[in-house]
């Protein structure tokens, strides 16, 4: 009984620590309040993205949306010889994020106001060119991870987040930016991860190398 | 509670396999500080980065995270190479970026530090370090097409290269035969390489199959050097090993043919010296006559012509180590030893391969630069065996045809005037146990049993052990055939002095002065006192000398 006991306080432990260290957009790098290009609109989180009226609603399930979206007509993706997947245009959520990402939109161009002079630059500009980046906006399932053979099959694979791959990490099938970053920074690593890269357990959830 | 130790011990050790063996995580390229090789860094917990990045890579594919070595590669190259090498490019030029040693380990794009490691920041010298300089190494960055395998002859079409083995973009590149993130066999090789399993994915070598090389179960006996020093513990036989017996695909000692060694015959020794082959064939060129293979180096080429122009010998003149096999065959038919190996015929004509087994011979000892001379002088002088040979001389030793002489009394059985010989029955290793073949002898001449030439020779059954090993020395003795040869052998005159032992030519002799091997040697047998040194054939155990010998005037004597 005594063992049980421990047994259960360990689960519970584990359990409650991930919300006991859960963390906040507030002072991660997507809290903009303290940006010289955000300074007219007082201390708003979350007005750089989300509104809570007259949203932008031209990206499905878009989250009610608030920031000018990108105008490019099209993106140059990843390709490799040896990659399964078909890549198409960026698509859903990876859309929004593009909004910022890809440097066409200026920062501050959000409410309607289009007049901003501030394009994201620096490291995390991935630009209009993301041949060099990983391919989002691919459909991986089961008959992906069968045909490329080093990876995972998402419908069964745990993902380290209480659930599958394509439960916790998948939008519709589809990997998109917001499978390894959470902009709201839930976990509180690094680069808006969904969880820790140490020992590259993120890549290493999908990627069976 | 027994039970459950013992169920979770077979639970370990089923998994165990799938944990170390299947995932990069366990193998030499984790180079994170988890991983278990002595080569990793002291910091970084992270394993893809040290090879791949998420965002802003290069080259884009396959998100390398790594720069461009930049360097200039000294390239394999051979006189058989058909493809066309260059600088390494594809993915090769990636696993370059760690493997050439000039870029640190730690150094990659998405880190604006270096990522430090614990035993140093390069690459280790070593086997894995493959530096600048790639002749030593497998050919890389070529396009593998129909053409190229039809133009080399022994590679298979790469239409009918099977999964693992795969080409990129047409070309072969490092991972053709390498799989970076797994280590399922070793050194990240896509199939197993026991008996070159991996190299005959490309390689298909004429006659290796059933060859000795490709079958013997033979083992090493641990006396060093060690023939195999990179093999898998696994591959402890010379089929197992293969290729790799006498081949490194990589910082190859001997450049040439990625051979181990780059003196020519080391590659063959460090087998055939007892460790491992049955017979002792270094042992033989320790003695003083012998086919000089030491004595020669990088004169020899693969494509070289089938008669020898350059002077040189080596194992590989004679010998072709993908088709040699145990297998006996009758004079004058090549042996399973000789088996594949270019030759010269009795017209001159070059032939590959040799049917016959003096056509090896005849590459060069017949009119090649730098053959012996002819010991003895004589009245006709033939250096060229091939003439020496010919079927249609008046007299010779039965090489390429029978006999003329349909009656000669002394021969031994199973020897008969319709037998037919080897080069070998008279030029081969002395003694009894050593390895047939002209390897190494005590007697001159690579001869395999004494044959004492010089004039005053007293006649004994080691004396002309040579001759008398077919000739029966009773019915020489007892004058079966010639009538004097008793009296002229025990006045101290040896075989050689009258009988030519290869033949006399038919462009220089001819069947009624030259029969029975007769060719004098003008050191000992002078003119007659009618100034005539000439023997007369007058049939069938007859005939008539004119000529001077140990001051006994031949003027002539007949019998």
């Amino acid at each position: 009984m005594k063992k049980l006991y421990t047994l259960l306080s360990i689960i519970s432990f584990i359990t409650m620590s991930q919300f006991g260290y859960a963390q906040h957009i507030a002072g991660s790098a997507h809290d903009f309040t303290t940006q010289s290009w955000n300074s007219g609109v007082g201390a708003e989180i979350c007005i750089v993205c989300h509104t809570p009226h007259n949203a932008n609603t031209s990206v499905t399930n878009a989250p009610l949306w608030n920031h000018s979206l990108s105008a490019l007509p099209s993106y140059t993706m990843y390709s490799s010889a040896t990659m399964n997947s078909t890549a198409g245009q960026p698509d859903g959520s990876s859309k929004l994020c593009l909004s910022c990402h890809d440097g066409t939109v200026a920062l501050e161009n959000f409410g309607g106001v289009t007049t901003g002079t501030h394009p994201m630059t620096g490291t995390s500009l991935v630009g209009s060119d993301l041949s060099n980046d990983h391919p989002i906006s691919i459909t991986y399932d089961a008959a992906l991870a069968s045909s490329d053979g080093g990876l995972f099959n998402p419908t069964t694979q745990v993902s380290g987040l209480g659930g599958t791959i394509t439960a916790n990490m998948l939008v519709g099938n589809k990997m998109q930016c917001s499978s390894c970053h959470d902009v709201h920074n839930s976990a509180g690593v690094s680069k808006l991860l969904v969880k820790s890269n140490a020992a590259s357990a993120l890549c290493l959830t999908c990627h069976n190398k | 509670m027994k039970k459950w130790i013992l169920l979770q011990l077979i639970l370990i050790i089923n998994i165990s396999p799938i944990l170390t063996a299947q995932s990069i995580v366990n193998s030499k390229h984790n180079l994170s500080i988890s991983s278990r090789s002595i080569v990793k860094s002291t910091n970084e917990s992270e394993i893809c980065i040290f090879c791949h990045t998420p965002h802003k890579s290069n080259p884009a594919s396959p998100l390398w995270n790594r720069n461009n070595p930049g360097s200039v590669y000294t390239l394999y190259n051979s006189a058989t190479l058909q493809a066309l090498t260059g600088q390494p490019d594809g993915s090769s030029i990636l696993c370059l970026s760690c493997h050439d040693g000039s870029i640190a380990l730690g150094n990659v794009i998405s880190r604006t530090k270096v990522i430090d490691f614990e035993t140093g920041n390069y690459m280790p010298k070593g086997n894995s370090n493959l530096t600048r300089n790639l002749k030593n190494d497998h050919p890389i960055s070529f396009v593998y097409n129909s053409a190229i395998a039809l133009s080399d002859g022994q590679l298979k079409d790469p239409a009918s290269i099977t999964a693992p083995i795969s080409l990129e973009r047409g070309k072969v590149q490092c991972t053709s035969c390498h799989d970076p993130h797994k280590n399922l066999y070793s050194d990240f090789l896509l199939v197993p390489q026991q008996n070159s399993n991996l190299c005959n994915s490309c390689h298909q070598r004429t006659y290796w199959t059933g060859s000795s090389h490709s079958t013997s179960n033979h083992l090493w006996n641990g006396v060093f050097p060690n023939p195999w020093p990179f093999a898998d513990q696994s591959m402890i036989t010379v089929a197992q090993n293969g290729c790799e017996s006498c081949h490194n695909s990589h910082n190859s000692k001997g450049n040439l043919m990625l051979l181990k060694y780059q003196e020519e015959e080391n590659n063959c020794l460090d087998c055939h010296n007892g460790n491992v082959a049955s017979k002792n064939i270094s042992a033989q060129f320790a003695k003083t006559y012998k086919h000089n293979i030491k004595g020669f180096i990088n004169i020899h080429e693969a494509n070289e012509s089938a008669l020898v122009t350059n002077m040189h010998v080596e194992c590989i003149d004679c010998h072709n180590p993908h088709a040699s096999k145990n297998q006996t065959a009758k004079a004058p038919f090549v042996t399973g030893f000789l088996v594949g190996v270019k030759g010269i015929n009795q017209n001159g004509i070059a032939v590959n391969p040799a049917t016959n087994s003096f056509e090896i011979c005849y590459r060069c000892h017949a009119g090649s630069p730098g053959a012996p001379a002819s010991s003895t002088l004589r009245q006709i002088d033939q250096n060229n065996v091939r003439l020496e040979f010919a079927p249609n001389n008046p007299s010779s030793h039965s090489i390429t045809a029978v006999g003329v002489n349909s009656n000669v009394p002394s021969l031994i059985a199973p020897w008969t005037t319709i037998s037919l010989m080897y080069c070998t029955d008279c030029h081969s290793s002395d003694g009894t146990e050593s390895p047939v073949g002209p390897h190494g002898s005590i007697y001159p001449h690579i001869l395999k049993l004494q044959y004492l030439t010089a004039d005053n020779t007293v006649e004994s059954t080691t004396a002309c052990a040579l001759c008398y090993s077919c000739h029966s020395r009773t019915s020489i003795m007892a004058d079966n055939s010639f009538k004097g040869h008793s009296k002229h052998l025990a006045s101290r005159t040896s075989c050689n002095v009258c009988h030519d032992p290869h033949g006399i030519s038919s462009t220089q002799g001819n069947s009624t002065n030259n029969s029975n091997l007769i060719n004098f040697a003008t050191s000992v047998v002078s003119n007659s006192s009618s100034g005539i040194r000439r023997f007369d054939d007058l049939g069938l155990f007859h005939g008539r000398c004119y000529l001077t010998c140990h001051g006994v005037n031949h003027n002539p004597f007949t019998y």
